[in-house]
């Protein structure tokens, strides 16, 4: 009976450590924001008490590399909304280094690719330090766990920017999938290259 | 053989002609080399005393071409010594012409272009904390990693990083 007992104690302290290094790896907690969208309102994640989880992609005008994802966050948000996992996209790009991104080029952007999602301003660069985004475009995928949003993914979009036609694998959709049906993300994280997101310096 | 020197200085004009398109062509390969990783792999982590400085860049990069001139100043401080300057391109192999116009401006050496479409791939291999955000330098000694900058650089740190 001891040994059992003792067995059982062994099990939880392992089980305990095991979990909590899990968290360590790869759950990072987002805090809320409330940010400017094209249309003129301002957007928060409590806006959307149904959301499951939310693909959040920091993107930008000028970057030659997110200036290929338009129509793909189109079709992201188009098939994950309805299933309680909205797109957002938010610019945080130093407006003092592109002219491009600036919130007036944000609006014409989002009229010209026909945006279905909401394109947010993060002007002073608080959310994208939040989040530790470090180019444009990095998406991530977050989850809502114990009433706090987690980082489940976070990474390239897909596989090949230039030749959507050639995608084998589409991280950011495959992530959501898994999410969705309760399963573990089996690619938490990828690379890809993009245009820097440089901070200002204060 | 008579009938083929007859033959050739016949045709001695189009001759002139195909070795002035063949040199051109040669001379325009030089300057950017297109490659897959694992061969750009090959060439900077060489057992040799030669030092590597690679820098990552894109034509389209606004602070990758701004930094160029650091790069061209440090160039001229390394010069018949055994560092080498190595500039990698992630630019979109269909848009070269771009590349062509940054490396003839700065009449930069050693080009590679990257031709490679998941990043995914590759990223991991150079190093394990970088984004994939560019500029980007990486210094190699001995064939080996040795320092790694996510960010752009002068070239007073170039000189004290290869120190």
């Amino acid at each position: 009976m001891k040994t059992i007992k003792s067995l059982s104690i062994i099990w939880i302290v392992l089980s305990v450590i095991c979990t909590n290094a899990f968290a360590q790896k790869n759950n990072k907690d987002i805090v809320d924001f409330k940010l400017k969208n094209v249309d003129g309102n301002f957007v928060s994640l409590s806006d959307y008490p149904y959301a499951k989880g939310f693909i959040i992609v920091f993107t930008c005008n000028h970057c030659p590399f997110a200036k290929l994802y338009p129509p793909r966050l189109n079709d992201l948000n188009n098939k994950f909304k309805p299933l309680g996992v909205p797109l957002i996209a938010i610019s945080s790009t130093d407006t003092m280094m592109y002219e491009e991104d600036t919130y007036p080029n944000m609006v014409t952007k989002a009229n010209e690719e026909h945006f279905n999602f909401p394109y947010l301003f993060d002007e002073m660069q608080e959310v994208a330090k939040n989040f530790k985004a470090q180019k444009t475009p990095h998406a991530y995928v977050i989850w809502k766990e114990n009433n706090q949003w987690v980082v489940k993914y976070n990474g390239a979009i897909d596989d090949n920017g230039m030749e959507p036609e050639k995608v084998t694998e589409s991280f950011v959709s495959n992530a959501v999938n898994e999410l969705l049906t309760s399963q573990r993300v089996k690619t938490s994280e990828t690379k890809s290259i993009g245009c820097q997101i440089a901070f200002r310096r204060k | 053989m008579r009938r083929f020197f007859i033959y050739l200085f016949m045709h001695i004009k189009l001759v002139i002609l195909l070795v002035f398109i063949l040199i051109n062509q040669k001379s325009s390969a030089q300057n950017i080399q297109i490659v897959k990783f694992d061969a750009l792999k090959q060439c900077i982590y060489n057992k040799s005393d030669t030092v590597y400085v690679v820098n990552f860049f894109a034509s389209w990069c606004k602070p990758c071409i701004q930094e160029m001139p650091e790069f061209l100043s440090f160039a001229i401080g390394i010069k018949n010594s055994k560092i080498k300057l190595v500039f990698v391109s992630v630019d979109f192999k269909k848009e070269q012409e771009k590349l062509l116009q940054i490396v003839q401006k700065f009449s930069l050496q050693n080009v590679y272009l990257l031709d490679e479409t998941n990043a995914n791939n590759w990223i991991n291999k150079i190093d394990k904390k970088w984004s994939g955000a560019i500029p980007a330098t990486l210094i190699v000694k001995k064939g080996k990693h040795n320092k790694f900058i996510a960010d752009v650089i002068s070239s007073q740190t170039l000189f004290k990083l290869i120190k």
